[in-house]
């Protein structure tokens, strides 16, 4: 199978690499939008990558008062990690001290009736030093946290679901703000139901590859082949002629479908955006469990 | 399936209807049910005695008419739901541990409270009232949901455990006497027991998640209740003083 075009741009023949993760999905509601906003960036920030962060987090949407359990407005929150007790820490660290501290919020599960939970206001509820209280509404145990402003109200645990971390979209143009503005438009088509893009903006410029050259310590170090600046340095670049920038996407979500998908979200709203070359990353099929040919998604959306 | 018993003929006294409960009824046809006892001033009555019966027993059970004279009804329920279109006597709920029990009407005095004697009493479920209840609500209360639309009488709350008592139409005299974690609800102004001292004015959350979860109940809750401020008392400081009383204070957008 060889690449194809898609309009003016060429799609590589090669395929996104993706690994199985464990994730937790989260709804942090508030009495405004904007608080609820403030305490979702807030815990989903730092959390770019497994590597350095130790968990990958991201919005996945904005909820209306209709869509969340106590009529406020609210954001959903996807944090993954590489397995449940991992989900577990992340989620009782960035719930403590990204959401309890927020003014008005509240937090919930949204992933009810998972099989495996982690705690949560279970285990946070003992910042409440004695004085805190609990509520089982409507079969499920709440947990009220005196702070200073009132009370913090959070569930007594989170559900934690199989899902599926890695899967990428790499853009690239002749001209840099081109290829920025198409990967803006990939991620912008690409969040939706059960899909976090965990970078800043959801895009990466410093993609990275397993391991380093230089070093046996480094877990990763950057992706030489696609950086434009060594295209003249290095035998086995990857950069397309013509192509002076790339910008990776990486996708986690809550299935392979919705990896799938997205990604095929992504590809045709870059190429309807002026990228020249899209490709995707992977470590020769040996390291992960899911594979994303990019010949897969040639049919748009 | 929905089981559904009609009220056809007024009993002749208080009838004792603690034995009218899905898990009790489950798997029973029509003419077992009609045969089923209840007892009524000291002599055994049959269910079909009073009752047209209709329906399969299974989670749902459903009573018609008016039924003051029927004490017990729902008591000691762990599972299921019971509907029940009128008004209902006393003890209805009566330590309850699971499901649901909703009164399209009034309840009687002690409503889900615990028996004489006994220390706790419902231990889960949610019973709620589209009319007023009579006095003492949630006796004893260790867990569960109590929620009457109009008003409570007095002592409600009385040695409350912990659970919630929410009286939207107002909470009686003496509400939460001897309470030790329980939360008391009122949506009326209230007059707390000076064993109550006055904490603040705040917007509980987990009441308005209590309060939607009445309204997915069927019973009518206004938007001011959920939007507004509530003071908080907390009590009773003759016991824990881990209790509290809550009333809605006034409108206050959020």
């Amino acid at each position: 199978m060889s690449g194809y075009v898609v309009g003016d741009t060429e799609v590589a023949d090669t395929f996104a690499e993706a690994f199985p993760m464990r994730f937790a999905r989260l709804l942090i509601t508030a009495a405004t939008e904007t608080w609820a906003l403030e305490a979702a960036r807030s815990m989903t920030g730092f959390a770019t990558s497994v590597i350095g962060c130790k968990c990958e987090a991201a919005i996945e949407c904005l909820l209306t008062s209709s869509e969340t359990p106590d009529g406020r407005p609210g954001a959903a929150v996807l944090l993954f990690a590489m397995d449940r007790e991992g989900v577990g820490k992340r989620v009782l660290e960035r719930v403590g001290q990204s959401v309890m501290t927020c003014p008005t919020t509240a937090c919930f599960d949204g992933l009810a009736g998972a099989e495996r939970t982690v705690p949560l206001g279970r285990s946070l509820r003992y910042f409440g030093d004695g004085f805190q209280a609990s509520k089982v509404i409507a079969g499920q145990r709440f947990w009220r946290i005196p702070v200073m402003e009132g009370e913090f109200l959070v569930c007594e645990s989170v559900g934690v679901g199989h899902g599926v971390g890695g899967g990428n979209l790499v853009i690239g143009a002749g001209d840099e703000d081109v290829a920025l503005a198409a990967a803006q438009a990939a991620a912008e088509a690409m969040r939706g139901e059960g899909v976090a893009l965990p970078f800043p903006g959801g895009i990466v410029r410093s993609g990275s590859k397993v391991g380093a050259l230089t070093s046996n310590s480094m877990p990763a170090s950057t992706n030489h082949q696609m950086a434009p600046t060594l295209r003249a340095q290095v035998a086995d670049t990857l950069v397309p002629e013509g192509v002076s920038a790339m910008f990776e996407i990486v996708i986690d979500a809550v299935s392979e479908d919705a990896v799938r998908e997205a990604m095929r979200r992504g590809l045709h709203a870059a190429a309807g955006a002026g990228a020249t070359h899209l490709t995707a990353a992977n470590f020769g099929g040996k390291l992960g469990q899911f594979h994303f040919p990019l010949s897969e998604l040639r049919d748009p959306p | 399936m929905t089981l559904t018993l009609t009220l056809r003929t007024p009993p002749p006294a208080l009838v004792v209807a603690a034995g009218l409960i899905p898990e009790q009824l489950r798997g029973l046809d029509v003419s077992e049910i009609g045969a089923v006892e209840v007892r009524c001033n000291g002599e055994v009555l049959a269910v079909g005695d009073l009752f047209d019966v209709a329906g399969t027993a299974d989670e749902q059970l459903v009573l018609a008419g008016d039924l003051r004279r029927f004490d017990w009804i729902g008591a000691g329920m762990s599972s299921g739901q019971i509907d029940v279109r009128g008004d209902v006597g006393a003890w209805a709920g009566a330590e309850m541990s699971g499901g649901l029990l909703r009164i399209f009407g009034d309840a009687g005095d002690r409503l889900g409270a615990a028996y004489p004697g006994a220390r706790a009493g419902m231990t889960g479920g949610e019973i709620v009232v589209s009319g007023n209840a009579g006095a003492e609500a949630g006796v004893g209360m260790r867990r569960g949901l109590v929620a009457v639309s109009g008003g409570t009488g007095a002592g409600a709350g009385l040695r409350m455990l912990a659970g919630t008592v929410i009286a939207l139409g107002g909470i009686g005299a003496e509400a939460g006497l001897g309470n030790k974690r329980g939360s008391l609800v009122s949506g009326r102004p209230a007059e707390p027991l000076p064993s109550y001292a006055f904490a603040t004015r705040f917007h509980p959350p987990a009441l308005r998640l209590q309060l939607l979860r009445v309204r997915e109940l069927g019973l009518t809750v206004d938007d001011a209740l959920l939007r507004g401020a509530w003071a908080r008392w907390s009590g009773d400081r003759t016991e824990l003083a881990r209790g509290e009383i809550l009333i809605f204070d006034e409108d206050v957008r959020r």
